[in-house]
């Protein structure tokens, strides 16, 4: 009962939330309603840094908020809009980092590590197998025979 | 493969990443770079903050060595950095402001502008005026071009007007001794 109770106030305060937002950013388009609460999802603070700005009160969070607003009315794309600010505030300031040649090590560095012990337990894998060879074979049949 | 140096390769993995991590522990996650490095102010046109009839465009910056330095009177660190700017000011340098102020609200405008110009007088009585003048940011759109996060920051211009230094927090003389001087005199012989 208490886990349905909580629920559903969780349920009516994220609705009041984003309520509160289309109150202040007003769109005729549902479409670009949407845009608008997309970006300000991946676009980060510059101030208050590990909250996106639909999350910020910072001020410049509430200038952004309004610049996305602006643009968006205007008919812009998700893409115009991102390359906007990252503009003026750097790649920091989408959420979804580009992959340049120092960024690429963040997938590359896992792959290498399970390659290359990938690599390691097979070879290591046929080593045991090679190391009986028919040498150690025959000397291991002497020993069952005299054994008899 | 030799077998001790096989088993010291988990030991170097290690201390690289120690120093990775432990270099982290010092750097500071504001400092980014700014984007507009090498670049000329972005054009504006702004009213002046004590004379808004006047307007100021990005061509004030042509010719001189500019401090710009954004500010506002309820910026308490601001109020810190500004004495050591009237010293700046005082050791010749040429210092500007871009004024914004929080209160204003582009969507609805609470103060008058004759209460900031008040508001900012009150400060330079208390703790001097470093400024040549004040752009005044009336919409913080100049900010947001600027790709300012919050005041104080101060931007180095050259004198072809463009942004060769964007500090993020206040200056004071450590800041100045590490990250401006030397840029500074290079700008003085260009």
């Amino acid at each position: 009962m208490l886990k349905l109770l909580l629920v559903a106030l969780g349920f009516l305060i994220s609705v009041s939330s984003s309520m509160a937002m289309e109150d202040k950013f007003k769109f005729d388009d549902p479409k670009q309603a949407a845009l608008f609460l997309e970006l300000t999802k991946v676009l980060r603070c510059p101030k208050c840094q590990n909250q996106n700005i639909a999350d910020s009160d910072a001020m410049i969070a509430i200038d952004l908020k309004r610049k996305v607003h602006e643009l968006v009315s205007k008919g812009r794309t998700k893409q115009e809009v991102v390359d906007y600010m990252k503009q003026r505030y750097g790649d920091f300031v989408f959420y979804e980092p580009p992959v340049n040649s120092m960024t690429i090590w963040l997938w590359l560095l896992p792959l290498i590590f399970i390659v290359a012990t990938l690599t390691w337990i097979i070879r290591s894998r046929k080593k045991v197998v090679q190391q009986i060879d028919h040498s150690q074979l025959e000397k291991a049949q002497q020993i069952l025979e005299r054994d008899e | 493969m030799n077998k001790t140096a096989f088993y010291l390769i988990p030991l170097f993995i290690f201390i690289g990443l120690l120093t990775f991590l432990y270099q982290g522990l010092f750097s500071n996650p504001r400092e980014h770079e700014s984007t507009l490095l090498e670049h000329s102010v972005p054009e504006f046109v702004l009213p002046d903050l004590m004379d808004t009839q006047k307007k100021h465009t990005q061509d004030v910056f042509i010719g001189k060595i500019t401090l710009l330095n954004v500010w506002g009177v309820w910026c308490t660190t601001c109020a810190i950095e500004l004495p050591y700017l009237k010293q700046l000011q005082q050791e010749g340098k040429h210092i500007v402001g871009l004024y914004y102020d929080q209160d204003i609200d582009p969507d609805f405008g609470i103060k008058t502008v004759q209460r900031v110009q008040q508001e900012v007088n009150q400060t330079y009585s208390q703790l001097g005026n470093p400024y040549a003048f004040n752009i005044f940011d009336v919409k913080r759109n100049l900010s947001l071009d600027l790709g300012v996060t919050g005041a104080p920051e101060t931007y180095l211009i050259d004198k072809q007007g463009k942004i060769r230094l964007h500090h993020i927090g206040d200056l004071n003389p450590r800041v100045w001794a590490n990250k401006f001087a030397a840029i500074y005199a290079q700008l003085e012989a260009e």
